[in-house]
């Protein structure tokens, strides 16, 4: 009985000393290379299955196998596979972001009407220099560079990778500048607020050669901000002959018409959803 | 029976022959090349004008004198890319609408087929006696054309430069314009469920806007899906209205539960050139006894407009869109040159119509 | 013998009109089959609301991408991934299988159902983030011969945005389950 059980002990270490084994690191870093430690002997052949990547190559059994920086760029999981004479073996292993240093930075609108509510929206996506999501908490600057004014900066935490802000665009129309920060990425965006809706739209005839030059006052809304020029103005006479629109883009500051008008005729103007006043002009000889 | 046999084979041929002739229209182009009556005559310069034989259909007139021939050929074939460029004159409706010994007037209906559907031209003619036969009296046009000048053209011009395909999807990019449905209104049809309503571009750039709709059942399933297609002016400059229309053909109103509209907007680049001018608009009746919104289009521009769109909103008293309506004007608008247009809209909606808002669309050779 | 000829064409007829039926009953059940289930649930997301409209396409759309990414990883075919694949996410795929096919190797997964949680919706709508919770099988071949099979429980993070008419998958990331 005791040689029996010596004999299997014998044997089982013996098959356990030749079995193909394969180990990973507890700990990867994206982009840090790595050794994988083998057991067994003999020729192999080893695979390695990630995110990206998917190779093949001849290894001997029992030795290690170096893994470069490159191949393990992608954070996530990994499958290493050895197979031997005596059949495959394999071990998962997970791959963890590096340190965050880059940022996606998604800021909408590129173009906003000033003075509106919370309408600007900041959302920084938290990278790696490989581009794999950092998911634990990183502390991410959002800084807000509005013309002739000094910063203002603010610090959001990031979760799950991403940290976001929402905005009231400024009174004063023209260019503000958005940024985002952390590590050594500093991404900055530009957001046009411009003049919102027409205000106080009011309109002035005076006659001319072809009848009646019909006029705007300088265009402006409701913060004395200019209407950008192209914005549509509707001119609108009506008389008994029946009625007469034209839609005419603003041309520096001021929209105007020439209107041949027969007889008493009203012009009644209007942008968009805003209407001005009512004109009362009489024509003819 | 060896003579017999030639004489009737010769009298069969010969019976063939005159059926050959009824059957295509031998005695009715005999009666038109006579002229003998004034509808038959404007009847054969139409059928001469449908294929193309303009020398043959000028020769009817009774005014050439007055008339230029390429004037002539222009009215049907079109000119500067206009809409009858892309035409043809598929068929042609003629009635006599008073007749004399020496003059009469006759109304002809012009069935157009064009690259963007079907165009209708309604014409009333002089025909005046002249000898034995009828002449047309052909309108001379006496319509202004502009003298070689320049003009000076300086609106607002949008270009938009997007963010590159090898660009990081993080980069910034010039967002699409703000455009918001102004109303919706849905009308049930005799054969249709139409929806009518405006959009405005609210942005600061131009946008290219489409108008979609989708229709839900009680149980909120999707059933029927449409879009404005060309009843809409797809291209706004910043704060511009337009009307749209959607319709649902052979629909039923009880059958909809709700309407999910959606509006569809992409930054496009746009010239503010050209403006044009849209002058005595009127509601009447036509000649034809049908309610239409008529007035005249100017391009108040240098360039050359090949093929105007007129799209029109008509509202009740209270401000509410009940109607949109449609037309091509099949002439192109040279600068500064009134064209007419008129689009029709149905007698029982004309009667609650209050006020009308007209847009004028445009497709160019070169722009589009 | 021409009755005769008739009756047993009849019976053939039959019998391929069924077998055709029983066929197209099959294909159509395997094609509904591949569909990978998803649970979804968008009741943490934030900080924009859930529309109805995308609060069901994002779960077809992202069953639809397991489907097609199956199909890519075990056909080796990257012209499947342009389906609901952009970014990161298509080009690291597409990587994946370019390798695959020069080293010989294929990848199939058996799907055992997504549980698809949505937790960061921008507040212009242009991205959400979502986490899945993932049981499948996986193989892995090697010209044909299977070197590992194995049930694989995985968390991934993912990035979607919306395309013209669907939602694609931007960025697709492993978690190691820890709590981020």
């Amino acid at each position: 009985m005791r040689s029996l059980i010596t004999t299997f002990l014998v044997f089982s270490t013996a098959i356990s000393v030749m079995a193909s084994e394969i180990h990973a690191p507890a700990q990867i870093t994206a982009g840090k290379a790595i050794t994988l430690q083998t057991s067994g002997s003999g020729d192999a052949t080893f695979y390695l299955i990630g995110p990206a990547v998917a190779s093949k190559s001849k290894v001997q059994a029992g030795g290690d196998i170096p893994i470069d920086s490159d191949r393990l760029e992608h954070a996530g999981r990994y499958v290493a596979i050895l197979c031997a004479s005596d059949g495959c073996t394999a071990t998962n292993f997970f791959v963890s972001p590096a340190a965050a240093n880059r940022l996606s930075f998604l800021v909408h609108p590129s173009r906003i009407p000033v003075g509106t509510s919370q309408g600007i929206s900041a959302v920084a996506i938290v990278r790696d220099n490989f581009q794999n999501l950092v998911l634990k908490p990183e502390p991410v600057t959002f800084s807000i560079m509005a013309k002739d004014e000094k910063p203002v900066s603010a610090a959001r935490n990031s979760e799950n990778a991403f940290a976001w802000v929402r905005l009231t665009s400024a009174r004063k129309e023209g260019p503000t500048k958005l940024g985002a920060s952390i590590g050594h990425a500093d991404e900055v965006r530009v957001v046009q607020q411009v003049a919102a809706d027409a205000c106080n739209l009011r309109i002035k005839a005076s006659r001319d050669k072809h009848g009646f030059l019909i006029e705007t006052d300088p265009v402006h809304d409701c913060s004395g901000n200019p209407v950008p020029d192209g914005t549509v103005v509707s001119f609108t006479e009506s008389d008994s002959a029946g009625k007469t629109t034209v839609d005419v883009p603003i041309k520096r500051g001021v929209a105007k018409v020439d209107m041949p008008i027969d007889g008493r005729a009203t012009i009644t103007v209007a942008s968009g959803v805003v209407t001005g006043n009512a004109l009362e002009v009489s024509g003819g000889q | 029976m060896n003579r017999l046999l030639p004489i009737i084979l010769a009298l069969v041929t010969l019976v063939l022959i005159i059926l050959a002739w009824f059957q295509s229209g031998g005695v009715e182009r005999r009666e038109l090349q006579s002229a003998s009556a004034p509808d038959k005559a404007v009847q054969l310069m139409f059928s001469q004008i449908k294929s193309h034989n303009y020398d043959a259909a000028y020769a009817r007139l009774a005014n050439r004198d007055d008339v230029d021939k390429t004037a002539f050929t222009r009215e049907f074939e079109g000119s500067y890319g206009s809409l009858l460029t892309y035409a043809s004159l598929e068929s042609f409706d003629v009635s006599p609408l008073h007749t004399g010994d020496q003059e009469s007037s006759v109304r002809v209906r012009l069935h157009y087929s064009t690259a963007l559907g079907p165009l209708d031209d309604v014409r009333d003619l002089k025909v005046q006696k002249m000898g034995d036969a009828w002449k047309v009296f052909w309108p001379v046009n006496n319509g202004t054309k502009l003298p070689p000048q320049v003009i000076a053209v300086n609106y607002l011009r949008w270009d938009v430069i997007g963010r590159g395909a090898g660009d990081d999807w993080g980069v910034q990019n010039a967002d699409t314009p703000q455009v918001r449905i102004l109303s919706m209104n849905a009308i049930q049809r005799p054969d249709s469920v139409v929806l009518v309503g405006e959009v405005v571009n609210e942005d600061s750039v131009p946008a290219f806007v489409n108008v979609g709709a989708t229709l839900l059942d009680a149980q909120g399933n999707e059933f029927a899906q449409e879009s404005s297609f060309d009843k809409i002016a797809h291209k706004l400059l910043p704060k511009q209205v337009t009307p749209y229309r959607i319709d649902f053909p052979g629909m039923r109103m009880e059958k909809i539960k709700n309407v999910r509209m959606d509006v569809k907007a992409l930054l496009v680049a746009a010239s503010a050139d050209p403006v044009i001018e849209v002058n005595q608009q009127k509601l009447e009746t036509d000649p034809l006894g049908k309610k239409v919104l008529t007035g005249e289009l100017t391009d108040e521009g240098g360039q050359v407009v090949d093929i105007p769109h007129v799209i029109a909103a008509y509202y009740d008293a209270n401000g509410k869109v009940i109607w949109v309506s449609d037309g091509y004007v099949a002439q192109p608008l040279l600068p500064q040159v009134p064209v007419p247009f008129a689009v029709d809209l149905p007698p029982d909606i004309a009667k609650n119509v209050h006020s009308y808002h007209v847009v004028v669309n445009h497709y160019d050779r070169v722009a589009s | 013998m021409k009755a005769a000829a008739f009756r047993y064409g009849s019976i053939i007829a039959i019998v391929a009109v069924l077998l055709l039926g029983v066929v197209g009953y099959h294909l159509r059940a395997a094609a509904e089959d591949d569909l990978p289930r998803v649970e979804f649930n968008a009741d943490n997301i934030s900080p924009r609301p859930i529309e109805d409209l995308t609060s069901k396409s994002v779960p077809r759309d992202y069953a639809l991408a397991w489907q097609t990414l199956a199909q890519a990883l075990s056909g080796n075919k990257t012209g499947l991934l342009d389906g609901y694949f952009t970014g990161l996410a298509k080009q690291d795929f597409a990587q994946r299988i370019n390798s695959q096919i020069k080293s010989g190797l294929q990848t199939k997964y058996t799907d055992h159902g997504h549980k698809l949680e949505a937790i960061f919706y921008s507040p212009a709508g242009d991205v959400m983030e979502l986490r899945d919770h993932v049981q499948l099988d996986m193989q892995i071949l090697d010209g044909g011969k299977v070197i590992y099979d194995q049930p694989v429980t995985a968390q991934y993070m993912v990035i979607m945005t919306p395309g013209a008419d669907r939602w694609l998958v931007r960025q697709i990331q492993a978690m190691n389950g820890e709590k981020p």
